[in-house]
């Protein structure tokens, strides 16, 4: 989709500190000044909120204006002189942290945020040299009051920065969150002191600019200098938010959002946020086991590699490749799925292959073509049932803007609703987004036809199941449908069917990379692995994999491997190693795979690693180039890269 | 000139019955409004611009102008009744709500036509209760007798009136908070622009005035804007309650012709400082503005005059302190107050009371160093100026003025252990 035509913004010239600097017309100071390279110090203005001024930590010079005024809350002028260096300047920044730390306690030892805290870095740098404040008591509060069994309040430490009263209205607009009684009194609570239940509780600390709200998962576990941040993508959906994965003694403590306008605008879900403890998991497959003649034993990952292509071998000479299916989960990375449909189609000979259970014929690339940013731009967005936020929470904060912010229509509609009757319900006519979860596909097909004959344009943005699930599609890793969704000529089984078989007894052998989950909460998928003569398994964790395989391969954790992951809007970013391996660790699943396919006879014509892995993939899938940096594939008729 | 009251806001002040409807009739009322129906609203608006009207809330805005502001063509419009008067020795809006209900009601529906406004909401201060419950009486009577409502007195105008009572909060007199409150938020501030004259109540053009601003709306109709300009001076038109309170013989509410008549006068009409004493200070305008001394005694009420000494008339109240008075007592309470009232939205203004508060009773209570005196000048400085609204400047510039005047009885109390004046006045006793 096309991005609304927007005439160039006037640019305003204007001068801070002696810099001269060219902003668009309706700027705020502030952000002139981040521009021109000038810090100022600001405790309530927040860039995805709109200004409030009541830190007044930002207030600077302006012109001849005879009073400081807020940089996060006046907009420039042509030819406006902005100063933040003046001593009346700094006099009143002293002055000001001089306040804050009137009512402030004393606790950062034991605080938190001690070392990521506004409050410690501006009273270093802006506050008075010595404290003048014994002449008054402190006013006390509570000092560890759950919202809820995620978050912790401080109320003591709490300035009163209004930003997470103004999270609550602004972006997920459920209010929650109130200022209570007045003058030195004030504290923020919850409204009517009832426990915070939303599904974005999480981004609460990450906007509190102190110690005063802070995650329960969280509380006392680190300090920020004993943390190594790793750049990555969130895996508990397909929304593809990037995240920072904050690790200590190669476990991971915590997620921190990283903003990316494009995805998540700087939120996460709490789903996404506090599951990082599934890559902390114990219940590990740290090494290779195999049972292929009598019990089981471990040995080297290399090794079980080995027996595991003798054993395919085998099966092969006896049985047509028909007889043996792979099995992917949409948790995989571009190389580890594009690398398993070379491996069972290409090497193997099998037309069975997939990643999840239902079919998909037709799929095509179209379903995929809006962008999740333009939402936005959509006069009216359409939302199918309540799949597609339960899926990707997320969502639901880009919906609220698309409507709080610009202005647009949302219409929430039974995912069985008549597309018929939907049209006059359209606000406008304009551009129409569709979507929907992939499960109610055919529906959105649907309605997509019905507004397209009644509006015009319509663009559909269908969310897939499964941190890679869409990366899935775009590889291959489906029947009957090869990289870049290439028809083939043989049809294959789906997943549910190659369950049926496998419970029937007509497979002789299976490759599995778990864990599914989607697979996993269906009971026959137990009971067809279990039927299975010779299953060949490649996870990371015990389960339903390890108990059932012949030969279990060790896998990795997302945390553990670098890769590729392409999101819902079709956006392929990186994962990284955030837990690095110990010494000794057998290698990363790719070059399991690899190295299971050339044991087999197959070719792979790069170095068995992610890097020129990737490579491979945009030989292979020519929409793939171009996306390195986080962009989104190239797929014909969608406009290019967005 | 003799000390004499010119009533006119106050002219049917005691008239029988005059807080009901037939009374108020009786003595000529409602007939301005009938009259402003038969007018264009620009002809009203130019009648009230020609009678030179400035706001009485404190801030003296000149009426018509703020009307002015109203942007053209957007529909609805609101006018709201700034009855939340909570200035400290401000006491003048509730006699007008008290004794003349009607005519405030007259007032505001004069300014309704004027403005096209299709609702006025009266916000009554909280703790004005009867008051309250005598606008509510006088609503429904206007309703009955057609004043309000759809079509006003037979005419196509319609207006609502809405009486709306305030939680107690000094804070709601500025009017943005005044305007959340009313939308049932927190009354706090808003970030000004846009202006509520732009985007106000229910984010729709709004007009907001003081009680006693709309209370002259009747006479200025009635008689026109040059008759009541010639009331008053060129720069301060018409005639003004104050309020005299402290330490004089009979305190109360006084109208007087602007520029025309002194502190002496007004003194003078509240029976004199009381017997045996003399003036050590008075402060105009209510709690927010700065002391002045005997030296201004023959200063002309009068805007321009009053500013050039150093000081407002603000919301019209004169407090009157005799030689007993110890500055640094009053100052303190003073600050208690604003403490206590501060709203809590900005950093200077939430610390900086308490932190003045906490300073000023140390000093009061002779506890505090000389070098307390400075931080007491430094937490005033960073607030003066720097709060979101104009609460935290009021609440450093009576005590920095009286600081500057009465410094020696401010240096006195460091460090003495108890304050001083009392000690002298127990010890005379």
């Amino acid at each position: 989709m096309s991005a609304a035509p927007s005439p160039p913004p006037e640019l305003v010239t204007l001068t801070v500190d002696g810099r001269a600097v060219s902003v668009p017309a309706g700027t705020l100071v502030w952000d002139a000044c981040e521009k021109a390279g000038v810090f100022v110090p600001v405790y309530c203005a927040h860039k995805k909120m709109d200004p409030v001024a009541v830190c007044r930590m930002c207030l600077i010079e302006v012109g001849t204006m005879p009073k400081l005024q807020p940089a996060c809350a006046t907009v420039v002028q042509a030819g406006m002189e902005v100063r933040t260096a003046t001593d009346r300047v700094q006099r009143f920044r002293q002055g000001n942290m001089e306040f804050l730390l009137l009512n402030h306690p004393l606790d950062c030892p034991v605080c938190d945020r001690g070392g990521e805290c506004d409050l410690q870095d501006f009273a270093q740098r802006y506050g008075p040299p010595r404290s003048r404040t014994a002449i008054t008591g402190k006013v006390h509060f509570d000092k560890a009051r759950p919202l809820s069994d995620r978050i912790m309040l401080d109320q003591e430490r709490c300035i009163l920065c209004w930003r997470c009263v103004r999270y609550c209205d602004e972006i997920t607009g459920d209010r929650a969150i109130v200022l209570q009684e007045r003058a030195v009194h004030t504290v923020v609570d919850t409204f009517e002191g009832r426990p915070l239940t939303g599904p974005f509780q999480g981004n609460l600390p990450e906007v509190c600019p102190v110690g005063a709200l802070t995650h329960t998962a969280y509380r006392f576990r680190s300090r920020p200098w004993d943390l190594q941040r790793t750049p990555s993508v969130c895996p508990g959906c397909s929304y593809g938010c990037t995240v920072g994965i904050d690790s200590r003694d190669n476990a991971v403590v915590r997620f921190v959002s990283q903003d990316n306008p494009d995805v998540d605008d700087s939120w996460l879900c709490d789903r996404g946020r506090y599951g990082f403890p599934e890559l902390n998991r114990q219940d590990r497959v740290l090494t290779a086991e195999l049972s292929l003649e009598g019990p089981v034993r471990a040995v080297g990952a290399l090794e079980a590699v080995g027996a595991a292509a003798r054993a395919l071998a085998g099966v092969l000479e006896r049985h047509d490749p028909d007889q043996v299916a792979c099995l992917g989960t949409p948790q995989m990375t571009n190389e580890e799925a594009f690398c398993l449909q070379w491996l069972g189609r290409d090497v193997i000979g099998t037309p069975h292959l997939d990643h999840q259970l239902e079919p998909w014929p037709d799929l095509a690339p179209d379903e995929f073509r809006l962008a999740i940013r333009e939402l936005e731009d959509c006069d009216t967005v359409v939302v199918l049932g309540e799949r597609p936020e339960a899926a990707t929470p997320v969502l639901t904060l880009r919906l609220y803007k698309a409507e709080r912010k610009r202005g647009r229509q949302v219409l929430r509609i039974a995912a069985d609703a008549d597309p018929t009757e939907l049209a006059g319900r359209v606000r406008d006519r304009g551009r129409v987004g569709v979507v929907a979860h992939e499960a109610d596909r055919d529906r959105a097909r649907a309605v997509a036809t019905a507004l397209a004959a009644a509006n015009g344009s319509v663009h559909r943005l269908t969310l897939t199941e499964g941190m890679n699930g869409r990366g899935c599609k775009d590889l291959g890793l489906l029947p009957g449908l090869g990289p870049g969704y290439r028809r083939l000529d043989r049809a294959g089984m789906h997943g549910r069917a190659i369950l049926a078989a496998a419970a029937e007894g007509r497979l002789r052998a299976l490759v599995v990379v778990g864990p599914n989950p989607e697979m996993e909460q269906d009971p026959a998928y137990e009971a067809a692995i279990a039927r299975v003569p010779l299953v060949v398994a490649l996870t990371p964790v015990r389960g339903l994999l390890s108990r059932h395989a012949q030969a279990l391969l060790p896998g990795r954790t997302m945390a553990e491997k670098q890769g590729t992951v392409t999101s819902s809007e079709g956006r392929v970013q990186r994962i990284r190693v955030a837990l690095q391996p110990r010494i000794g660790a057998p290698p990363p699943e790719l070059r399991l795979l690899v190295e299971l396919g050339r044991s087999l006879g197959g070719t792979w014509e790069s170095a068995p690693l992610a890097t020129p892995a990737f490579d491979v993939i945009c030989d292979a899938v020519p929409a793939y180039r171009g996306t390195r940096g986080g962009l989104r594939a190239a797929w014909p008729g969608t406009g290019g890269a967005a | 000139m003799a000390a004499e009251e010119l009533r006119i806001l106050t002219r049917h002040l005691g008239a029988p019955g005059v807080t009901g409807l037939p009374g108020y009739e009786a003595v000529g009322g409602y007939r301005s409004l009938r009259r402003a129906l038969g007018m264009t609203p620009e002809a009203i608006t130019a009648e009230v611009k020609a009678s030179g009207l400035r706001g009485r809330g404190g801030a003296a805005f000149p009426t018509a102008t703020k009307w002015g502001f109203l942007p053209q063509d957007v529909f609805p419009r609101y006018l709201c009744v700034n009855a939340d008067e909570s200035e400290p020795g401000c006491f003048k809006d509730r006699v007008l709500l008290e004794e003349l209900p009607h005519q405030l009601l007259e007032g505001t529906l004069i300014a309704a036509v004027a403005l096209q406004a299709s609702h006025a909401f009266l916000y009554v201060r909280g703790e004005y209760r009867a008051p309250r419950e005598l606008l509510d009486r006088c609503v429904a009577e206007a309703y009955r007798a057609g004043y309000a409502g759809q079509g006003v007195a037979g005419s196509r105008f319609g207006c609502e009136l809405v009486v709306h009572g305030g939680a107690g909060a000094y804070i709601c007199g500025e009017e943005t908070a005044l305007l959340d409150s009313l939308e049932g938020l927190r009354g706090q501030p808003r970030l000004k622009p846009p202006f509520p004259a732009v985007r106000g109540l229910y984010g729709q053009p709004t007009v907001v005035n003081n009680v006693e601003t709309l209370s002259n709306l009747p006479y200025i109709i009635e008689h026109g804007g040059a008759a009541y300009a010639a009331l008053g001076t060129e720069a301060s038109p018409g005639t003004r309650l104050f309020c005299v309170s402290g330490h004089v013989e009979r305190p109360g509410t006084f109208e007087v012709p602007m520029g025309h008549t002194t502190f002496r006068d007004l003194i003078a009409l509240a029976g004199g400082v009381r017997t045996g004493h003399v003036l050590k200070a008075m402060q105009p305008g209510g709690g927010s503005m700065q002391v002045l001394g005997p030296e201004h005694l023959d200063l002309a009420l009068d805007f321009k005059a009053v500013a050039d000494a150093g000081s407002s008339l603000g919301a019209g109240a004169l407090v009157v302190m005799d030689e007993t008075t110890c500055m640094v007592d009053v100052s303190m309470r003073l600050v208690d107050f604003y403490h206590h009232e501060s709203c809590g939205k900005c950093v200077p203004c939430r610390e900086g009371t308490y932190f003045e508060s906490r300073l000023m009773h140390r000093l009061e209570a002779g506890l505090a160093s000389a070098d307390e005196l400075l931080t007491l000048a430094d937490i005033c400085e960073h607030m003066e100026g720097r709060c979101f609204c104009p609460l935290g400047d009021t609440a450093t510039w009576f005590v920095m003025s009286a600081y500057r005047r009465f410094a020696d009885e401010f240096r006195a109390h460091c460090g003495a252990g108890c304050c001083p004046v009392r000690a002298a006045a127990e010890a005379a006793a």
